[in-house]
């Protein structure tokens, strides 16, 4: 079922060294929609991202630095890629030598379109 | 600080009486209390009595602020100048949210276009210590002070902080430097719980381990790592660093391996601060 979603994850998938991207809810880190590659498993990305994402908001928010945007975790084998708002989150899974600059501009205007 | 039973007064007195102007001092204390929520509901309940009150809308910006919402907080530090043209308070508000937020040119204007209506003393301070110190309220240590607090000092500007916290959230060196404040401790604690997130997310995805987290706030783009278990910093510690927004993130990432070689110079006795 092709949902208002689908186009974005589409072209979000499309990115080299994307292995997964996801709209995963805020607040229970449910998936929404993905697009994995063999082998990603969804629910958990979803739920840990969304984990990740949650406390960092609340960490910076706490700390006196507004609200969160874009965030990027990096690490040996790969990389996360998290943007959201109160109800959604967008989720992107990559390789550690994927281009995260491109990533970054591509789910910047991926969030203003689901805005 | 207001005692528990001031705050049941103000409260029982609001109650008996919801048009009074008593919710202003009831606002500011849950504020300094850091009873944020609860404040900003008070102060939200007396504006739909008093919606063209500038002190409610003063108040309640002064605790959008210290929730972080800094753009609402700017929106009713507005709302406040429409009411009051030239109402000092709200001014400084808006030029302090307009440094938080990096837009140091538009702080200075707005202090400018208070100092333009009438001489304040106070005024003409915040524009001294905005351009003395190149933007940041508080000036810096000299680099070579040897103060702790003076870590990244030779690898950061003037306008950005640089911390090394311990598995705790102390701070063990460096500085967070705004609104005049030294608040490194308040952002250390608050920030060092995302780095038990980011094990447990890089560790449950089997992407090894975590190298580097950075996100973008409103008022600054922050990059963490893990510090290096040296000398007297055992495993567990952090390396923060944060910019304005709109920092370029490769620079950040520069400066976040800049800062952490400086970091493990130091802690190994190579000096650094």
């Amino acid at each position: 079922v092709s949902t208002n979603f689908t186009p974005v994850l589409d072209t979000l998938t499309r990115q080299r060294g994307v292995r997964a991207s996801l709209v995963v809810s805020a607040t229970d880190g449910i998936t929404i929609e993905s697009n994995l590659q063999i082998g990603q498993d969804g629910n958990r990305v979803a739920a840990l991202a969304a984990s990740l994402y949650r406390k960092a908001r609340r960490s910076a928010s706490a700390a006196g630095l507004g609200l969160t945007g874009f965030m990027h975790l990096e690490a040996e084998g790969g990389r996360l890629c998290i943007i959201g708002g109160d109800e959604i989150v967008l989720v992107v899974v990559a390789d550690s030598d994927a281009n995260v600059g491109l990533i970054r501009v591509e789910m910047l205007r991926a969030a203003e379109s689901l805005a | 600080m207001a005692v528990p039973d001031e705050v049941r007064l103000w409260s029982d007195e609001l109650a008996r009486d919801p048009s009074s102007l008593v919710f202003l001092p009831l606002a500011e204390t849950l504020r300094r209390q850091g009873q944020l929520d609860m404040a900003r509901k008070v102060a939200l309940r007396g504006l739909e009595r008093h919606p063209h009150n500038p002190d409610a809308h003063d108040q309640l910006a002064r605790i959008l602020a210290d929730r972080g919402d800094l753009q609402a907080a700017f929106d009713e530090w507005d709302m406040v100048l429409r009411l009051v043209p030239g109402h000092t308070g709200a001014v400084k508000g808006m030029a302090f949210i307009r440094f938080q937020q990096g837009r140091k040119d538009e702080a200075e204007r707005l202090l400018r276009q208070v100092q333009a209506h009438g001489d304040d003393s106070d005024i003409t301070a915040a524009i001294g210590n905005l351009r003395f110190s190149g933007g940041v309220l508080a000036p810096k240590l000299p680099a070579d002070s040897g103060d702790p607090r003076t870590l990244f000092t030779a690898v950061l500007a003037s306008d950005q902080n640089g911390m090394l916290l311990d598995k705790a959230g102390l701070v063990f060196a460096g500085s967070y430097n705004t609104g005049g404040r030294d608040v490194a401790q308040d952002v250390g604690a608050n920030l060092s719980g995302v780095s038990d997130e980011a094990f447990r997310a890089s560790k449950h995805l089997g992407i090894g381990a975590w190298r580097a987290i950075v996100f973008e706030t409103e008022a600054a783009v922050v990059a963490l790592a893990p510090a290096p278990a040296q000398g007297a910093l055992p495993e567990g510690g952090l390396v923060v660093v944060a910019t304005s927004p709109g920092t370029p993130l490769g620079l950040l990432k520069r400066l976040l391996d800049r800062c952490l070689q400086r970091a493990s110079s130091w802690l190994t006795g190579g000096g650094g601060a």
